[in-house]
C-alpha cells in the first residue's frame, strides 16, 4: 500500500470563519456565507464547472509535454463522496481530465508519481509499473507545533499560529533555492492547518529515493527527544560550527522570535513556561539547575519576555564562568538552539522521502472547512491569512452575486464564464498559480530551445 | 558471469607477478571490470569464504554498535582480521595506497591480496544477487569494506587512485575558492579552519555526495556541493555503490545459467548461511555419556538446544527439523552413535511403535553420523543456519531469540531461571534482531560471568560453557587453520578433479548475446601454455566467460 497523506476528513471540528479583517472587495459577501459540510456534494459540481482552474492545472502537470508520458502516465486519485477512494486514475487530455472532474466531483484529488506506463493498467502490469518522476514535496502541519503554541491547539489555527507557517515557508523556500538551486516552487495552503510545497524543477522531479531522503534530512534539523515530564520535546544541536543553511535559517528566525514566541505565544511565562523553556536543555543536571534558578529569580507570573531575558543572562554567565562545564561545551549554543527549536520548519519528512507518495492537489476543497487549497507566495507568506481563505460556500455566493448584477447587462457572454474565478476571492490564489506555471513553461521552452540548438550543430 | 560448459580444454595458469601488477594497480580498486583469469573451483570456494569472513567481521562490528570508522570500530575489525588470519585484507584495509614496491616478497603478497580481494568480490555478487535481503546485506558490508580501505589513504594516494580510475576532478582555483570561502569554513565538517585554507576543494553535483548532504557536512550552493580531498570517500563511494548495484542486477539476470552447474549452484546458494569457523563435525576429544545430558542441558546448552531437549523429554516427540538440529548438536558435543540411538529410541518409543523407530528413525540418526546413505559426516548447524531455519507451528527448531514473540520468550527465559532485569536485557536484544548478542547475554547471565563471548555456533557455546566451568580445556589441535565446512554442501568439490573456472577479459554485456561464438574463447584458451591438460575432464570444464556482474 503506498503512503497516503493522512488527514481526518470525517472530523466535524471547524474553526470559525472569522471575518474580522476581510479583503476590501469581499466585505459584502463574506458575512453571509457559512460553510456547511453537509452541502458540499451540492456545491462541488458548480465549483468544478465554473471555478476550478482547469487550464493552468493541466498546463502545470503537462510540463509543456517536455517528456514522454509526463501527463498521461501521471497517477491521479479521487476521493469521492462517502470516502470511496479510487487510485491509479490517469487521463489522456485536458478535456478528459476536466470532464471527469466535473462529472465525478471528487471531494479530494491526490497527485501521485508519473509512472513508466499508464497507471490504470496497473492490474495488467503491476509488477512492472514503477514511478519515473515526481515533484519533490514538503508537508508542514500546524499540529507539529503544539508544544510551542498557546493560542490554539490541534486542528484549529489562527493568524498568530500562521506566523509559524510563514517563517517555515520562508526558510524552506530560501534553502531550496539557494542551496539546491531550484526555482519552480509552488506553495499551497492545505485547507485547514498546514502547508504543502511542490518543487517542480527537472532535477528535483527526477531525484531518486536516496536523493529525496538526503534532501529531506538535510532540511530537518529538529530532533524529538523525551522531556523531563515525559512529553516529546523538540531539540536542535548545532555542534562545533553552524552550517550555513542553519545560520541562514537562524537569521530569519532571530528577528521573529520575540514577536512570535515571547509576545504572541508568551510561551515561557512563569511559572509553567519555565518548565517548557528548560525542557529544551538536553543536559539533565543543567536543566534542573536552570529551572531552579529561574523559579527563584523571576517573579511569579512574569511574562515570557522577562523569563527569556533572565535565561539568556544565566546561560551567558554560566558559559563564561565555568569554562570546563557542559555550558561551555554541549550547551554553548543553547540560546540559538532553543530559538531554532521553536521556529525551524517541522517537516513531515516521510512525505518528502516517498517517491510514490500521494499528496492533495492544489485547488481541492477541504471537506471539513470548505476552504480552497489556494497557492500562496512564500516571500509574502506573512501576509497570507488562513482564516480569510474563501470557502466554497463563499465563492458560490460571490459568483451568484456577480451573475445577478450582470444579468441585465450581458446575458450570454460565454467567454466571461471561463474566468469566473476572477470574480471571486479565489482570484489571488489563481494568479499566484498562473504566474508559477508561466515561469515554469518559459524555462522549459528555453531549455528545449537550447537543446535544439545543440542538436542543430550536428 | 558465464558458466557455459565449454567444449575445449582449459588449463590452469598461475597468475604471474608482472601480470598482477598490471591488473591490480592499487590497494583500493573500484570493482568495475570482471576478473580475467582461470581459477579452480577450490579457489573459487576459498576466495568466497575468505571474503565472507571479512564481511562477517564487519557485520559483528556493527552489531556491537561500534560507530563506523571510529577508533573502537577500527580496533575491533583490525583485531578480528588478524585473529582470523586474514592478513591480506588487513594489509589492504590499513595500508591505503602505499605499496611495498621496494620489498619484492611483501609486494607480491600485496598483489596477491589485491587479486583475492578483487576476484572474491565478483564471486560473492553471484551468491548475493538472489534476494533483496541478501543484496542489502552484501551492499552494506561491501560499502563498509570499501570505505574502510579508502579511509586509510593520504590525499596524495587518493589523487593517484582518482587518476587510475579516470575520475578527473579539477580543484577550484584560488580565485574560485576565495569566492565561496566563508561557506567552506562554515560548513565543512571535520576539518579545522586552518586545514580548510590549505585543502583543495572540488565542486560536484550534490547527488554525488548524498551522505555529506544528508548530514550537512559540506557547503552547498545552487545544487553543487563543495568537497575536499578527504570527502572523495563519499563521491567514490557513491560510484562504487552504483557499480555494485548494477553488478548485482546483471548477476541476477545470469544466475540461472550459472546454476546449471550443480556444484556452483549449491556453493552459491548456501554461501550466506555457511559457517566459516570450526565445523564441530565430531566431538573428537571427549565422549559425552548420554546420561549426563539432562544435567548438561541446563547449564551448558544454548537456549535453542535446551528447548529441543526439554520438548523431547516432555512430549517424547520432535519434528524432523528439530531432530536434525538437535541430533547433530549432540553428535558435535561428543555423544556416540550408540548412545544417540539409545537416547532417541527411549524417548520416541514412548509414543511410537519400536518397529517404526527402527525402520525410519534409526536410519536418520545413522545417516547423520555418516553411517548410512551418502556416508557423509554431517556438520552440526551453526547459528547462521539455526537462525535461518524455517519454523513451523509446533516445531521447536530454529533460534528461539528469533522465532518467539517477546512474551513467550520472556516466559521461556523465566523458566530457565533468569531474573526480571536479565530477562529484559536478553529479550531487548532479541527484539532488536540481535539474536546472537541476546544469546551471548543469556550465556553471561546463566554462567554468572562478565566474560565477553561471541556466539556463532551452538557447539561453540557448549565448549565455552564447559571451559568456563573448568570441565574441559581447549585442545591445541584446534589452533590450526580453521577448516572450511561447506564441504558438507559441495559434495565432491574436494576431490582431485581439476575444474577450471575461466573468466574472460572481454566483459561486455554483448558477450552474453554471442553465446554461440565459441570460436573466440577457443582461441584465447589455446594460446595458453598447455602444460597440464591431460587430466582434465572435458565436460566438466566450466567457462566463466564475461563476468559482467
Ligand atoms: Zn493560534
Amino acid at each position: 500500500m503506498p503512503e497516503m497523506e493522512t488527514e481526518n476528513t470525517n472530523s466535524t471540528t471547524t474553526e470559525p470563519v472569522t471575518a474580522e479583517n476581510p479583503d476590501e472587495k469581499q466585505k459584502k459577501t463574506t458575512y453571509a456565507a457559512v460553510y456547511d459540510p453537509e452541502c458540499l456534494p451540492d456545491m462541488l459540481p458548480v465549483y468544478y464547472r465554473r471555478l476550478f482552474p482547469h487550464k493552468p492545472f493541466y498546463r502545470w502537470l503537462s510540463y509543456g509535454l517536455s517528456e514522454d508520458g509526463i501527463f498521461v502516465n501521471r497517477e491521479i486519485s479521487f476521493t469521492l463522496h462517502d470516502d470511496i477512494y479510487i487510485r491509479y486514475l490517469c487521463f489522456e487530455t485536458q478535456q478528459e481530465f476536466e470532464k471527469e472532474l466535473c462529472t465525478r466531483c471528487p471531494f479530494k484529488i491526490d497527485i501521485g508519481a508519473v509512472m513508466n506506463t499508464r497507471p490504470k493498467n496497473n492490474r495488467i502490469s503491476a509488477a512492472a509499473m514503477a514511478p519515473v518522476q515526481r515533484e519533490l514535496v514538503f508537508d508542514i502541519d500546524m499540529t507539529d507545533y503544539d508544544d510551542v503554541r498557546t493560542c490554539c491547539s490541534d486542528k484549529s489555527v489562527c493568524q498568530k499560529c500562521w506566523k509559524f507557517m510563514a517563517v517555515a515557508a520562508n526558510i524552506l523556500d530560501t534553502a531550496v533555492k539557494e542551496d539546491f538551486g531550484w526555482e519552480h516552487i509552488l506553495w499551497v495552503f492545505s485547507g485547514r492547518r498546514g502547508i504543502h510545497c511542490w518543487i517542480c524543477d527537472y532535477e528535483a522531479r527526477h531525484l531518486d529515493t536516496q536523493g529525496r531522503s538526503a534532501v529531506a534530512e538535510y532540511l530537518q534539523i529538529i530532533n524529538n527527544a523525551m522531556g523531563s515530564n515525559g512529553a516529546s520535546v523538540s531539540r536542535v544541536f548545532i555542534g562545533e560550527r553552524m552550517h550555513h543553511s542553519v545560520r541562514r535559517a537562524y537569521q530569519i528566525i532571530e528577528p521573529a522570535f520575540e514577536e512570535i514566541i515571547l509576545r504572541d505565544q508568551n510561551l515561557f511565562s512563569s511559572p509553567k513556561g519555565i518548565e517548557k523553556l528548560c525542557n529544551f536543555i538536553g543536559d539533565e543536571v543543567a536543566r534542573q539547575e536552570t529551572e531552579q534558578f529561574l523559579l527563584n529569580n523571576v517573579e511569579d507570573g512574569a511574562p515570557a519576555l522577562k523569563v527569556w531575558e533572565a535565561f539568556k543572562r544565566y546561560a551567558n554567565s554560566m558559559r563564561c564562568n565555568a569554562t570546563q562545564s557542559v555550558w561551555s561545551r554541549r550547551l554553548k549554543n543553547i540560546i540559538e538552539e532553543i530559538q531554532l527549536a521553536c521556529l525551524y520548519p517541522r517537516l513531515d519528512i516521510n512525505v518528502t522521502k516517498g517517491f510514490n507518495h500521494l499528496l492533495k492537489a492544489p485547488f481541492c476543497i477541504h471537506p471539513s472547512t470548505g476552504k480552497v487549497c489556494v497557492p500562496f507566495n512564500a516571500s509574502v507568506a506573512g501576509k497570507f491569512n488562513p482564516t480569510t481563505v474563501p470557502t466554497i460556500a463563499q465563492l458560490l455566493q460571490e459568483i451568484n452575486a456577480f451573475d445577478e448584477k450582470n444579468k441585465a447587462e450581458d446575458e450570454a457572454d460565454e467567454k466571461s464564464r471561463i474566468k469566473d474565478y476572477k470574480k471571486t476571492s479565489m482570484f489571488k490564489g489563481v494568479v499566484v498559480f498562473e504566474e508559477f506555471v508561466r515561469k515554469l513553461e518559459t524555462s522549459l521552452k528555453a531549455k528545449s530551445k537550447k537543446l535544439n540548438e545543440i542538436n542543430m550543430e550536428f | 558471469m558465464d558458466f557455459r560448459r565449454k567444449s575445449k580444454a582449459r588449463v590452469e595458469r598461475k597468475p604471474e607477478y608482472e601480470n598482477l601488477e598490471q591488473k591490480y594497480k592499487h590497494n583500493v580498486l573500484l570493482y568495475r571490470m570482471p576478473p580475467t583469469e582461470d581459477i579452480k573451483i577450490h579457489e573459487f570456494e576459498d576466495l568466497a569464504l575468505e571474503r565472507l569472513k571479512v564481511l562477517r567481521i564487519l557485520e559483528q562490528a556493527q552489531a556491537k554498535s561500534l560507530r563506523f570508522l571510529s577508533d573502537d570500530w577500527k580496533e575491533y575489525v583490525h583485531d578480528e582480521l588478524s585473529r582470523e588470519g586474514l592478513k591480506g585484507y588487513l594489509r589492504l584495509c590499513t595500508n591505503g595506497g602505499n605499496t611495498a614496491a621496494n620489498n619484492a616478497s611483501k609486494h607480491e603478497f600485496e598483489l596477491q591480496a589485491r587479486r583475492r580481494d578483487y576476484i572474491s568480490h565478483f564471486i560473492l555478487r553471484l551468491a548475493y544477487c538472489r534476494t533483496q535481503e541478501l543484496k542489502s546485506w552484501f551492499i552494506a558490508r561491501e560499502m563498509e569494506l570499501f570505505k574502510y580501505k579508502f579511509s586509510a589513504m593520504t590525499p596524495a594516494e587518493i589523487k593517484q587512485f582518482l587518476d587510475l580510475h579516470n575520475l578527473n576532478y579539477v580543484p577550484l582555483s584560488a580565485e574560485q575558492k576565495n569566492a565561496v570561502k566563508d561557506g567552506l569554513i562554515e560548513s565543512t565538517v571535520g576539518q579545522s579552519v586552518a586545514k580548510i585554507e590549505m585543502l583543495d576543494f572540488y565542486k560536484v553535483p550534490f547527488t554525488q555526495v548524498l551522505d555529506l548532504v544528508r548530514s550537512r557536512r559540506c557547503y552547498l550552493k545552487d545544487g553543487q556541493a563543495y568537497v575536499n580531498t578527504h570527502d572523495f570517500i563519499s563521491i567514490v563511494g557513491t560510484k562504487q555503490l552504483e557499480e555494485i548495484e548494477h553488478g548485482l542486477k546483471s548477476a541476477q539476470r545470469l544466475i540461472r545459467e550459472v546454476e546449471t552447474d550443480e556444484r556452483l549452484f549449491t556453493l552459491l546458494k548456501s554461501l550466506h548461511t555457511s559457517y566459516t569457523g570450526k565445523d564441530y563435525t565430531v566431538g573428537k576429544d571427549v565422549k559425552v555419556p548420554i546420561e549426563s545430558i539432562d544435567q548438561l542441558s541446563k547449564k551448558s546448552f544454548p537456549l535453542c538446544m535446551r528447548l529441543c531437549h526439554e520438548h523431547l523429554r516432555t512430549n517424547h516427540h520432535l519434528k524432523y527439523d528439530g531432530r536434525m538440529q538437535y541430533g547433530l548438536f549432540l553428535k558435535g558435543i561428543g555423544v556416540t552413535l550408540e548412545d544417540a540411538i539409545r537416547f532417541w529410541r527411549e524417548e520416541l518409543t514412548k509414543k511410537m511403535d519400536p518397529e517404526k523407530f527402527a525402520k525410519s528413525y534409526q536410519y536418520n540418526i545413522e545417516h547423520n553420523y555418516g553411517k548410512k546413505g551418502s556416508l557423509k559426516d554431517y556438520a552440526p548447524y551453526s547459528c547462521a543456519k539455526v537462525i535461518q531455519e524455517n519454523v513451523v507451528q509446533g516445531s521447536v527448531n530454529g533460534c528461539p531469540f528469533k522465532y518467539y514473540d517477546q512474551s513467550t520468550l520472556k516466559q521461556k527465559l523465566a523458566a530457565a531461571g533468569l531474573g526480571t532485569a536479565h530477562i529484559q536485557d536478553v529479550a531487548g536484544l532479541a527484539a532488536k534482531h540481535h539474536y546472537q548478542l541476546a544469546c551471548a547475554k543469556y550465556f553471561q547471565v546463566t554462567h554468572d560471568t562478565n566474560v565477553e563471548v561471541a556466539i556463532n555456533h551452538p557447539n561453540h557455546y557448549y565448549l565455552q560453557s564447559q571451559e568456563l566451568m573448568g570441565n574441559r580445556v581447549e585442545k591445541k589441535s584446534h589452533a590450526g587453520p580453521p577448516r572450511k565446512s561447506t564441504k558438507g554442501n559441495v559434495s565432491g568439490s574436494q576431490s582431485t578433479q581439476d575444474y577450471s573456472v575461466y573468466m574472460n577479459a572481454d566483459d561486455d554485456d554483448e558477450l552474453w548475446n554471442i553465446a554461440d561464438d565459441t570460436q573466440k574463447t577457443f582461441e584465447s584458451s589455446t594460446q595458453k601454455p598447455a602444460a597440464k591438460s591431460t587430466d582434465i575432464a572435458w565436460e566438466d570444464d566450466l567457462d566463466l566467460t564475461a563476468i559482467d556482474c
